[in-house]
Protein backbone atom coordinates (compact mmCIF):
# COMPACT_ATOMS: atom_id res chain seq x y z
CA UNK A 1 0.00 0.00 0.00
CA UNK A 2 2.86 2.29 -0.25
CA UNK A 3 1.82 3.77 -3.79
CA UNK A 4 3.34 6.32 -5.64
CA UNK A 5 1.97 9.47 -4.76
CA UNK A 6 -0.13 10.62 -8.14
CA UNK A 7 -2.18 13.77 -8.79
CA UNK A 8 -5.84 13.62 -8.84
CA UNK A 9 -8.04 15.37 -11.60
CA UNK A 10 -11.59 15.37 -11.28
CA UNK A 11 -13.73 15.67 -14.53
CA UNK A 12 -16.87 17.24 -14.55
CA UNK A 13 -17.45 15.04 -17.69
CA UNK A 14 -16.87 12.31 -19.60
CA UNK A 15 -15.79 14.82 -22.88
CA UNK A 16 -13.80 16.60 -20.32
CA UNK A 17 -12.39 13.45 -18.85
CA UNK A 18 -11.41 12.90 -22.62
CA UNK A 19 -9.55 16.04 -22.94
CA UNK A 20 -7.52 15.24 -20.03
CA UNK A 21 -6.65 11.72 -21.17
CA UNK A 22 -5.49 13.69 -24.46
CA UNK A 23 -3.60 16.55 -22.51
CA UNK A 24 -1.93 13.83 -19.75
CA UNK A 25 -0.67 10.88 -22.32
CA UNK A 26 0.45 7.68 -21.06
CA UNK A 27 1.02 8.36 -17.58
CA UNK A 28 -2.87 9.26 -17.37
CA UNK A 29 -5.76 6.16 -15.93
CA UNK A 30 -9.07 7.19 -15.42
CA UNK A 31 -10.87 6.05 -12.35
CA UNK A 32 -14.80 5.49 -12.05
CA UNK A 33 -15.80 2.69 -8.99
CA UNK A 34 -12.24 2.35 -8.65
CA UNK A 35 -12.23 -1.68 -8.11
CA UNK A 36 -10.24 -2.81 -10.78
CA UNK A 37 -7.45 0.10 -11.25
CA UNK A 38 -7.08 0.45 -6.96
CA UNK A 39 -6.04 -3.24 -6.64
CA UNK A 40 -3.24 -2.80 -9.21
CA UNK A 41 -2.36 0.75 -7.90
CA UNK A 42 -2.25 -1.00 -4.16
CA UNK A 43 -0.06 -3.94 -5.85
CA UNK A 44 2.37 -1.77 -7.31
CA UNK A 45 1.10 -2.99 -10.68
CA UNK A 46 -0.31 0.08 -12.04
CA UNK A 47 2.02 3.55 -11.76
CA UNK A 48 -0.02 6.29 -12.30
CA UNK A 49 0.93 9.50 -12.90
CA UNK A 50 -2.32 10.98 -12.35
CA UNK A 51 -5.90 9.99 -11.82
CA UNK A 52 -9.12 11.18 -13.60
CA UNK A 53 -11.97 10.83 -11.85
CA UNK A 54 -15.18 10.36 -13.62
CA UNK A 55 -17.20 8.92 -10.74
CA UNK A 56 -18.65 12.73 -10.49
CA UNK A 57 -19.49 12.94 -14.26
CA UNK A 58 -22.64 14.55 -15.40
CA UNK A 59 -23.51 15.25 -11.43
CA UNK A 60 -23.75 17.90 -9.43
CA UNK A 61 -22.34 21.42 -9.99
CA UNK A 62 -19.39 20.09 -11.37
CA UNK A 63 -21.34 19.25 -14.81
CA UNK A 64 -21.55 22.20 -16.25
CA UNK A 65 -18.17 22.97 -16.95
CA UNK A 66 -17.25 21.13 -19.79
CA UNK A 67 -21.17 20.60 -20.81
CA UNK A 68 -20.24 21.65 -24.63
CA UNK A 69 -19.08 18.80 -26.44
CA UNK A 70 -20.75 16.21 -24.82
CA UNK A 71 -24.21 18.04 -25.75
CA UNK A 72 -23.24 17.26 -29.28
CA UNK A 73 -22.45 13.69 -28.50
CA UNK A 74 -25.59 12.85 -27.53
CA UNK A 75 -27.53 14.27 -30.33
CA UNK A 76 -25.47 12.64 -32.97
CA UNK A 77 -26.24 9.95 -35.28
CA UNK A 78 -27.75 7.78 -31.88
CA UNK A 79 -30.38 10.21 -31.24
CA UNK A 80 -31.87 9.44 -34.58
CA UNK A 81 -31.61 6.11 -33.83
CA UNK A 82 -34.75 6.86 -31.19
CA UNK A 83 -32.80 6.13 -28.25
CA UNK A 84 -36.01 7.96 -26.20
CA UNK A 85 -35.52 9.99 -23.29
CA UNK A 86 -32.27 11.02 -24.29
CA UNK A 87 -32.70 11.70 -27.81
CA UNK A 88 -34.03 15.48 -27.45
CA UNK A 89 -32.18 16.86 -24.32
CA UNK A 90 -28.93 17.33 -25.91
CA UNK A 91 -30.11 19.76 -28.05
CA UNK A 92 -30.17 23.25 -26.43
CA UNK A 93 -26.55 24.95 -25.70
CA UNK A 94 -26.85 24.47 -21.97
CA UNK A 95 -28.50 20.86 -22.53
CA UNK A 96 -25.23 19.51 -21.76
CA UNK A 97 -25.11 20.06 -18.32
CA UNK A 98 -27.49 17.33 -16.79
CA UNK A 99 -28.61 15.48 -19.95
CA UNK A 100 -26.57 14.30 -23.26
CA UNK A 101 -24.91 11.15 -22.62
CA UNK A 102 -23.25 11.95 -19.24
CA UNK A 103 -26.41 11.84 -18.19
CA UNK A 104 -27.12 9.11 -19.80
CA UNK A 105 -23.87 7.25 -18.09
CA UNK A 106 -26.14 6.82 -15.10
CA UNK A 107 -29.01 5.63 -16.63
CA UNK A 108 -30.67 2.47 -17.12
CA UNK A 109 -33.16 2.89 -19.66
CA UNK A 110 -35.27 1.22 -22.64
CA UNK A 111 -36.10 1.94 -26.46
CA UNK A 112 -37.16 0.09 -29.50
CA UNK A 113 -35.97 -3.72 -28.51
CA UNK A 114 -32.66 -1.98 -26.49
CA UNK A 115 -31.41 -1.74 -23.09
CA UNK A 116 -29.31 1.40 -22.36
CA UNK A 117 -27.31 1.17 -19.34
CA UNK A 118 -24.63 3.85 -18.54
CA UNK A 119 -21.16 3.34 -18.08
CA UNK A 120 -21.31 4.27 -14.13
CA UNK A 121 -24.18 2.37 -13.70
CA UNK A 122 -22.86 -0.02 -10.56
CA UNK A 123 -23.00 -3.45 -10.64
CA UNK A 124 -25.48 -3.10 -7.51
CA UNK A 125 -27.56 -1.28 -8.99
CA UNK A 126 -27.72 -3.41 -12.48
CA UNK A 127 -28.54 -6.50 -10.54
CA UNK A 128 -31.34 -4.79 -8.77
CA UNK A 129 -33.20 -2.53 -11.60
CA UNK A 130 -36.46 -4.28 -11.87
CA UNK A 131 -36.77 -3.03 -16.01
CA UNK A 132 -33.74 -4.67 -16.81
CA UNK A 133 -34.64 -8.12 -14.75
CA UNK A 134 -37.89 -8.05 -16.89
CA UNK A 135 -36.09 -6.92 -19.68
CA UNK A 136 -32.75 -8.83 -19.62
CA UNK A 137 -32.74 -11.20 -16.60
CA UNK A 138 -28.63 -12.19 -17.52
CA UNK A 139 -27.56 -9.11 -17.09
CA UNK A 140 -28.44 -8.58 -13.19
CA UNK A 141 -27.62 -12.60 -12.88
CA UNK A 142 -24.03 -12.12 -13.84
CA UNK A 143 -23.99 -8.34 -11.87
CA UNK A 144 -24.81 -9.98 -8.98
CA UNK A 145 -22.42 -12.25 -9.14
CA UNK A 146 -19.73 -10.01 -9.44
CA UNK A 147 -17.06 -10.12 -6.38
CA UNK A 148 -19.07 -9.25 -3.31
CA UNK A 149 -21.24 -6.52 -2.03
CA UNK A 150 -18.58 -3.82 -1.45
CA UNK A 151 -16.94 -4.25 -5.10
CA UNK A 152 -20.98 -4.44 -6.49
CA UNK A 153 -21.80 -1.00 -4.47
CA UNK A 154 -18.67 0.51 -6.07
CA UNK A 155 -17.82 -1.07 -9.40
CA UNK A 156 -19.21 0.16 -12.98
CA UNK A 157 -20.18 -1.28 -16.07
CA UNK A 158 -17.79 1.11 -18.02
CA UNK A 159 -14.88 -0.04 -15.49
CA UNK A 160 -15.46 -3.81 -15.90
CA UNK A 161 -16.06 -3.74 -19.73
CA UNK A 162 -12.86 -1.26 -20.15
CA UNK A 163 -10.83 -3.78 -17.70
CA UNK A 164 -10.96 -6.18 -19.93
CA UNK A 165 -10.72 -9.00 -17.72
CA UNK A 166 -11.03 -11.96 -19.68
CA UNK A 167 -12.91 -13.65 -16.48
CA UNK A 168 -15.12 -10.79 -15.68
CA UNK A 169 -19.28 -11.67 -15.68
CA UNK A 170 -19.57 -8.56 -17.63
CA UNK A 171 -17.87 -8.28 -21.21
CA UNK A 172 -19.15 -12.36 -21.39
CA UNK A 173 -22.98 -11.66 -21.04
CA UNK A 174 -22.08 -8.59 -23.02
CA UNK A 175 -20.26 -11.10 -26.05
CA UNK A 176 -23.12 -13.90 -25.23
CA UNK A 177 -25.91 -11.13 -26.21
CA UNK A 178 -24.45 -9.24 -28.58
CA UNK A 179 -24.56 -5.96 -27.63
CA UNK A 180 -22.75 -2.88 -28.14
CA UNK A 181 -20.64 0.11 -26.72
CA UNK A 182 -20.86 3.68 -27.21
CA UNK A 183 -17.37 5.03 -27.10
CA UNK A 184 -16.86 8.55 -26.89
CA UNK A 185 -13.79 10.96 -26.86
CA UNK A 186 -15.15 14.14 -26.76
CA UNK A 187 -15.89 14.87 -29.93
CA UNK A 188 -18.02 12.01 -31.58
CA UNK A 189 -19.24 8.96 -30.74
CA UNK A 190 -18.80 5.65 -32.28
CA UNK A 191 -20.24 2.40 -31.72
CA UNK A 192 -18.27 -1.12 -30.91
CA UNK A 193 -19.33 -4.27 -30.67
CA UNK A 194 -18.49 -6.25 -27.69
CA UNK A 195 -17.06 -9.40 -29.90
CA UNK A 196 -14.69 -7.18 -31.51
CA UNK A 197 -13.90 -5.14 -28.65
CA UNK A 198 -12.28 -7.34 -26.26
CA UNK A 199 -8.65 -8.27 -27.81
CA UNK A 200 -7.41 -10.03 -25.36
CA UNK A 201 -6.15 -10.09 -21.81
CA UNK A 202 -6.78 -6.82 -19.96
CA UNK A 203 -6.77 -5.53 -23.55
CA UNK A 204 -9.51 -3.28 -25.80
CA UNK A 205 -10.20 -1.25 -29.30
CA UNK A 206 -10.16 2.08 -26.90
CA UNK A 207 -8.15 4.54 -27.74
CA UNK A 208 -5.83 5.96 -25.48
CA UNK A 209 -8.69 9.14 -25.25
CA UNK A 210 -11.39 7.22 -25.68
CA UNK A 211 -14.34 6.17 -22.94
CA UNK A 212 -17.63 3.54 -22.78
CA UNK A 213 -20.18 6.40 -22.14
CA UNK A 214 -22.82 3.19 -22.14
CA UNK A 215 -23.81 -0.41 -23.59
CA UNK A 216 -26.82 -0.74 -25.50
CA UNK A 217 -28.11 -4.65 -25.10
CA UNK A 218 -30.61 -6.65 -27.19
CA UNK A 219 -33.67 -7.34 -24.97
CA UNK A 220 -34.59 -10.87 -24.28
CA UNK A 221 -36.71 -11.61 -27.48
CA UNK A 222 -40.16 -13.70 -26.90
CA UNK A 223 -39.62 -17.41 -26.29
CA UNK A 224 -35.80 -17.27 -25.41
CA UNK A 225 -34.56 -18.54 -22.44
CA UNK A 226 -31.23 -17.70 -20.42
CA UNK A 227 -28.75 -18.75 -18.18
CA UNK A 228 -25.54 -17.82 -16.52
CA UNK A 229 -23.30 -20.11 -14.44
CA UNK A 230 -19.73 -20.24 -13.06
CA UNK A 231 -17.91 -21.82 -10.32
CA UNK A 232 -14.67 -20.10 -8.44
CA UNK A 233 -12.30 -21.49 -5.99
CA UNK A 234 -14.48 -18.85 -3.36
CA UNK A 235 -17.63 -17.40 -4.30
CA UNK A 236 -16.37 -13.76 -5.64
CA UNK A 237 -12.74 -14.82 -6.73
CA UNK A 238 -13.04 -14.46 -10.55
CA UNK A 239 -14.84 -17.56 -12.64
CA UNK A 240 -12.41 -20.81 -12.89
CA UNK A 241 -15.13 -20.33 -15.62
CA UNK A 242 -18.19 -18.84 -16.07
CA UNK A 243 -20.93 -19.67 -19.62
CA UNK A 244 -23.76 -17.16 -20.08
CA UNK A 245 -26.52 -18.87 -22.85
CA UNK A 246 -29.08 -18.08 -24.81
CA UNK A 247 -31.84 -20.81 -26.11
CA UNK A 248 -34.84 -20.59 -28.44
CA UNK A 249 -36.99 -23.35 -28.44
CA UNK A 250 -39.98 -22.91 -31.22
CA UNK A 251 -42.47 -26.06 -31.96
CA UNK A 252 -39.78 -28.54 -30.00
CA UNK A 253 -36.73 -27.51 -31.12
CA UNK A 254 -33.79 -24.92 -30.77
CA UNK A 255 -34.29 -22.67 -33.50
CA UNK A 256 -31.89 -20.43 -32.27
CA UNK A 257 -29.08 -20.35 -29.70
CA UNK A 258 -25.96 -17.90 -28.32
CA UNK A 259 -23.29 -19.51 -25.86
CA UNK A 260 -20.60 -17.75 -25.15
CA UNK A 261 -17.52 -18.25 -22.13
CA UNK A 262 -15.43 -16.42 -19.72
CA UNK A 263 -12.35 -16.97 -18.09
CA UNK A 264 -11.03 -20.20 -20.17
CA UNK A 265 -9.31 -17.45 -23.34
CA UNK A 266 -7.55 -14.56 -23.00
CA UNK A 267 -11.23 -12.48 -23.75
CA UNK A 268 -14.59 -13.74 -23.13
CA UNK A 269 -15.75 -16.18 -26.33
CA UNK A 270 -18.71 -17.46 -28.49
CA UNK A 271 -18.68 -21.08 -29.03
CA UNK A 272 -19.43 -21.19 -32.11
CA UNK A 273 -19.88 -24.65 -32.65
CA UNK A 274 -21.89 -25.55 -29.86
CA UNK A 275 -24.50 -23.10 -31.56
CA UNK A 276 -24.62 -24.92 -34.54
CA UNK A 277 -24.42 -28.26 -33.10
CA UNK A 278 -27.42 -27.43 -31.34
CA UNK A 279 -29.52 -26.07 -33.96
CA UNK A 280 -32.86 -28.72 -34.66
CA UNK A 281 -32.64 -30.16 -31.16
CA UNK A 282 -34.99 -31.23 -29.14
CA UNK A 283 -34.64 -30.45 -25.51
CA UNK A 284 -34.07 -34.42 -24.60
CA UNK A 285 -31.27 -34.38 -27.46
CA UNK A 286 -28.92 -31.39 -26.21
CA UNK A 287 -26.73 -33.23 -23.86
CA UNK A 288 -26.09 -35.80 -26.91
CA UNK A 289 -25.40 -33.02 -29.24
CA UNK A 290 -23.00 -31.16 -26.81
CA UNK A 291 -21.26 -34.71 -26.48
CA UNK A 292 -21.05 -35.12 -30.32
CA UNK A 293 -18.80 -31.64 -30.09
CA UNK A 294 -15.24 -32.36 -29.81
CA UNK A 295 -13.02 -30.03 -27.40
CA UNK A 296 -14.42 -26.47 -27.60
CA UNK A 297 -12.89 -24.68 -30.10
CA UNK A 298 -12.12 -20.85 -29.74
CA UNK A 299 -10.88 -21.52 -25.88
CA UNK A 300 -7.75 -21.81 -24.84
CA UNK A 301 -7.57 -22.16 -21.01
CA UNK A 302 -3.92 -21.57 -18.75
CA UNK A 303 -3.30 -23.33 -15.62
CA UNK A 304 -2.20 -21.24 -13.05
CA UNK A 305 -2.32 -21.25 -9.01
CA UNK A 306 -6.00 -21.76 -8.93
CA UNK A 307 -6.54 -24.15 -11.25
CA UNK A 308 -5.12 -26.49 -14.14
CA UNK A 309 -5.79 -25.83 -17.94
CA UNK A 310 -7.34 -29.11 -18.13
CA UNK A 311 -10.09 -28.75 -15.01
CA UNK A 312 -10.89 -25.72 -16.67
CA UNK A 313 -11.67 -26.74 -19.92
CA UNK A 314 -13.38 -29.30 -18.64
CA UNK A 315 -15.30 -27.38 -15.95
CA UNK A 316 -16.64 -25.02 -19.18
CA UNK A 317 -17.48 -27.85 -20.74
CA UNK A 318 -19.94 -28.93 -17.73
CA UNK A 319 -20.82 -24.92 -16.87
CA UNK A 320 -22.04 -24.99 -20.97
CA UNK A 321 -24.21 -28.31 -20.04
CA UNK A 322 -25.65 -26.67 -17.54
CA UNK A 323 -26.49 -23.49 -18.68
CA UNK A 324 -28.12 -25.20 -21.99
CA UNK A 325 -30.05 -27.37 -19.37
CA UNK A 326 -31.85 -24.08 -17.80
CA UNK A 327 -31.76 -21.58 -20.69
CA UNK A 328 -33.98 -24.35 -22.85
CA UNK A 329 -35.90 -24.90 -19.49
CA UNK A 330 -36.84 -21.42 -19.45
CA UNK A 331 -37.35 -21.60 -22.93
CA UNK A 332 -40.06 -24.00 -22.66
CA UNK A 333 -41.87 -22.08 -19.60
CA UNK A 334 -41.45 -18.81 -21.41
CA UNK A 335 -43.26 -20.24 -24.34
CA UNK B 1 -5.21 26.74 -17.86
CA UNK B 2 -2.61 24.46 -18.00
CA UNK B 3 -2.47 20.93 -17.44
CA UNK B 4 -0.20 21.28 -13.83
CA UNK B 5 -2.59 23.94 -12.39
CA UNK B 6 -5.72 21.70 -12.90
CA UNK B 7 -4.48 18.80 -11.14
CA UNK B 8 -3.41 18.17 -7.76
CA UNK B 9 -0.42 16.31 -5.72
CA UNK B 10 -2.24 17.67 -2.55
CA UNK B 11 -5.62 18.01 -2.00
CA UNK B 12 -8.52 19.35 0.34
CA UNK B 13 -10.67 16.78 1.74
CA UNK B 14 -13.73 17.27 4.25
CA UNK B 15 -15.71 14.67 5.30
CA UNK B 16 -18.36 13.59 7.93
CA UNK B 17 -16.76 10.80 9.92
CA UNK B 18 -19.23 9.18 12.40
CA UNK B 19 -21.49 12.21 13.06
CA UNK B 20 -17.90 14.88 12.74
CA UNK B 21 -17.14 16.84 10.13
CA UNK B 22 -13.23 16.33 9.28
CA UNK B 23 -10.93 18.20 7.14
CA UNK B 24 -7.39 17.44 5.90
CA UNK B 25 -5.59 18.55 3.08
CA UNK B 26 -3.45 15.36 1.94
CA UNK B 27 -2.17 13.52 -0.61
CA UNK B 28 -4.19 13.29 -3.46
CA UNK B 29 -3.39 9.56 -3.88
CA UNK B 30 -4.14 8.71 -0.60
CA UNK B 31 -6.93 5.91 -0.44
CA UNK B 32 -10.33 6.88 2.11
CA UNK B 33 -8.18 4.15 4.07
CA UNK B 34 -4.68 5.79 4.73
CA UNK B 35 -6.21 9.27 4.77
CA UNK B 36 -8.73 7.66 7.62
CA UNK B 37 -5.90 6.43 9.39
CA UNK B 38 -2.91 8.64 8.37
CA UNK B 39 -4.89 12.46 8.15
CA UNK B 40 -7.83 11.68 10.33
CA UNK B 41 -6.08 9.92 13.06
CA UNK B 42 -9.29 6.93 12.41
CA UNK B 43 -7.53 3.83 12.92
CA UNK B 44 -10.42 1.01 13.55
CA UNK B 45 -10.69 0.55 9.26
CA UNK B 46 -7.46 -1.71 9.02
CA UNK B 47 -5.19 -2.34 6.29
CA UNK B 48 -5.74 -6.40 4.49
CA UNK B 49 -5.63 -7.36 1.26
CA UNK B 50 -5.38 -4.19 -0.63
CA UNK B 51 -7.69 -5.78 -3.54
CA UNK B 52 -11.34 -6.01 -1.97
CA UNK B 53 -11.36 -9.48 -0.94
CA UNK B 54 -11.29 -9.54 2.60
CA UNK B 55 -12.97 -6.54 3.92
CA UNK B 56 -10.59 -5.62 6.93
CA UNK B 57 -10.80 -2.21 5.53
CA UNK B 58 -14.56 -2.13 5.34
CA UNK B 59 -16.52 1.41 6.38
CA UNK B 60 -19.83 3.02 5.24
CA UNK B 61 -20.06 5.67 2.62
CA UNK B 62 -23.02 7.55 2.97
CA UNK B 63 -24.31 4.64 4.26
CA UNK B 64 -23.20 1.58 2.04
CA UNK B 65 -20.35 -0.31 2.80
CA UNK B 66 -17.16 0.04 0.42
CA UNK B 67 -13.65 -1.26 0.42
CA UNK B 68 -12.03 2.08 1.95
CA UNK B 69 -8.70 0.79 0.45
CA UNK B 70 -10.07 0.49 -3.01
CA UNK B 71 -11.65 4.25 -3.38
CA UNK B 72 -9.56 7.41 -3.51
CA UNK B 73 -10.86 10.06 -0.31
CA UNK B 74 -10.58 12.91 -3.04
CA UNK B 75 -13.67 10.98 -4.72
CA UNK B 76 -15.38 10.90 -2.15
CA UNK B 77 -15.13 14.26 -0.77
CA UNK B 78 -18.22 15.56 1.19
CA UNK B 79 -19.18 12.12 2.03
CA UNK B 80 -20.56 10.52 4.85
CA UNK B 81 -18.32 7.90 6.57
CA UNK B 82 -19.53 5.66 9.13
CA UNK B 83 -16.49 3.22 10.59
CA UNK B 84 -16.88 0.61 13.56
CA UNK B 85 -16.21 3.42 16.30
CA UNK B 86 -19.30 5.12 14.85
CA UNK B 87 -21.57 2.70 16.54
CA UNK B 88 -20.61 3.67 19.67
CA UNK B 89 -23.42 5.11 21.53
CA UNK B 90 -23.84 8.83 22.07
CA UNK B 91 -21.95 8.25 26.03
CA UNK B 92 -19.27 6.41 24.61
CA UNK B 93 -20.52 2.86 25.40
CA UNK B 94 -20.74 0.22 23.45
CA UNK B 95 -23.42 0.09 20.82
CA UNK B 96 -26.35 -3.08 20.55
CA UNK B 97 -23.93 -4.47 17.89
CA UNK B 98 -20.78 -4.09 19.54
CA UNK B 99 -22.16 -5.63 22.77
CA UNK B 100 -23.35 -8.32 20.75
CA UNK B 101 -20.54 -9.00 19.67
CA UNK B 102 -18.39 -8.98 22.77
CA UNK B 103 -21.40 -11.39 24.22
CA UNK B 104 -21.43 -14.15 21.49
CA UNK B 105 -17.21 -13.62 21.94
CA UNK B 106 -17.34 -12.99 18.06
CA UNK B 107 -13.97 -11.27 18.28
CA UNK B 108 -10.66 -13.03 18.64
CA UNK B 109 -7.99 -11.61 16.85
CA UNK B 110 -10.19 -8.77 15.90
CA UNK B 111 -8.54 -7.79 12.86
CA UNK B 112 -11.73 -8.24 10.91
CA UNK B 113 -13.89 -7.11 13.01
CA UNK B 114 -14.29 -3.40 12.56
CA UNK B 115 -15.22 -4.27 8.99
CA UNK B 116 -18.12 -6.99 10.31
CA UNK B 117 -19.08 -4.71 12.35
CA UNK B 118 -20.07 -1.58 9.97
CA UNK B 119 -21.39 -4.30 7.37
CA UNK B 120 -23.41 -5.80 10.01
CA UNK B 121 -25.06 -2.75 10.92
CA UNK B 122 -25.64 -2.05 6.82
CA UNK B 123 -27.28 -4.92 6.68
CA UNK B 124 -29.83 -4.75 9.82
CA UNK B 125 -30.12 -0.73 8.43
CA UNK B 126 -32.98 -1.73 6.17
CA UNK B 127 -35.07 -2.80 9.61
CA UNK B 128 -36.53 -5.89 7.96
CA UNK B 129 -34.87 -9.14 10.28
CA UNK B 130 -32.77 -11.17 8.07
CA UNK B 131 -32.39 -15.02 8.58
CA UNK B 132 -28.97 -16.83 9.47
CA UNK B 133 -28.81 -17.15 5.63
CA UNK B 134 -29.41 -13.44 4.82
CA UNK B 135 -26.58 -12.54 7.20
CA UNK B 136 -24.17 -14.54 5.88
CA UNK B 137 -24.75 -13.65 2.03
CA UNK B 138 -24.47 -10.06 3.77
CA UNK B 139 -21.07 -11.14 5.08
CA UNK B 140 -19.79 -12.05 1.93
CA UNK B 141 -17.12 -10.65 1.19
CA UNK B 142 -15.18 -9.87 5.18
CA UNK B 143 -13.19 -12.85 5.69
CA UNK B 144 -12.33 -14.22 9.20
CA UNK B 145 -10.11 -16.30 9.85
CA UNK B 146 -10.19 -17.22 13.48
CA UNK B 147 -13.75 -17.68 14.06
CA UNK B 148 -15.58 -19.92 11.65
CA UNK B 149 -18.07 -17.02 11.65
CA UNK B 150 -20.78 -18.78 13.65
CA UNK B 151 -20.45 -16.51 16.74
CA UNK B 152 -20.42 -13.51 14.63
CA UNK B 153 -23.96 -14.39 13.14
CA UNK B 154 -24.22 -15.15 16.07
CA UNK B 155 -23.97 -11.87 17.42
CA UNK B 156 -25.87 -10.02 14.74
CA UNK B 157 -28.52 -12.14 14.97
CA UNK B 158 -28.87 -11.30 19.05
CA UNK B 159 -28.47 -7.49 18.49
CA UNK B 160 -31.12 -7.29 15.85
CA UNK B 161 -33.55 -9.44 18.50
CA UNK B 162 -32.41 -7.18 21.37
CA UNK B 163 -32.46 -3.70 20.07
CA UNK B 164 -34.14 -3.55 16.60
CA UNK B 165 -33.00 -0.86 14.62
Amino acid sequence: MFTRPFRFERAGTLADACAMLRRHGEGAKVIAGGQSLMPLVNLGLAQPEVVIDISRAGSGPDAGAGSGPDAGAGSGPDAGAGSGPDAGAGSGPDAGAGSGPDAGAREISAADGYLHIGALVTHARLAADPAAARLQPLLGAAAGSIGNPRVRNRGTLGGSLAHGDPAAELPLVMVALGASYQITDGRRPRQARAEEFHLGYLTTGLADDELIAAARVPVLGPGWGWSFHEVSRRDGDFALAAVAALVRIADGIVVESRVAAGGVADRPVRLADVEIALSGASPGEIGARLDGVGPLRGIRPVSDTAASAGYRARLCRVLVGRALAEASARSLAAA
Amino acid sequence: MSAESRTSAEIAVTLTVNGREVSRTAGAHLTLLRWLREAAGVTDPKYGCGEGSCGSCTVLVDGQPVSACLVLAAQVDGAAVTTAAGLLQADGSLGPLQRAFQQRHAAQCGFCTPGMLVTAAAALAGGRRLGRAEIRAALHGNLCRCTGYGPIVDAIELAQDEAPR
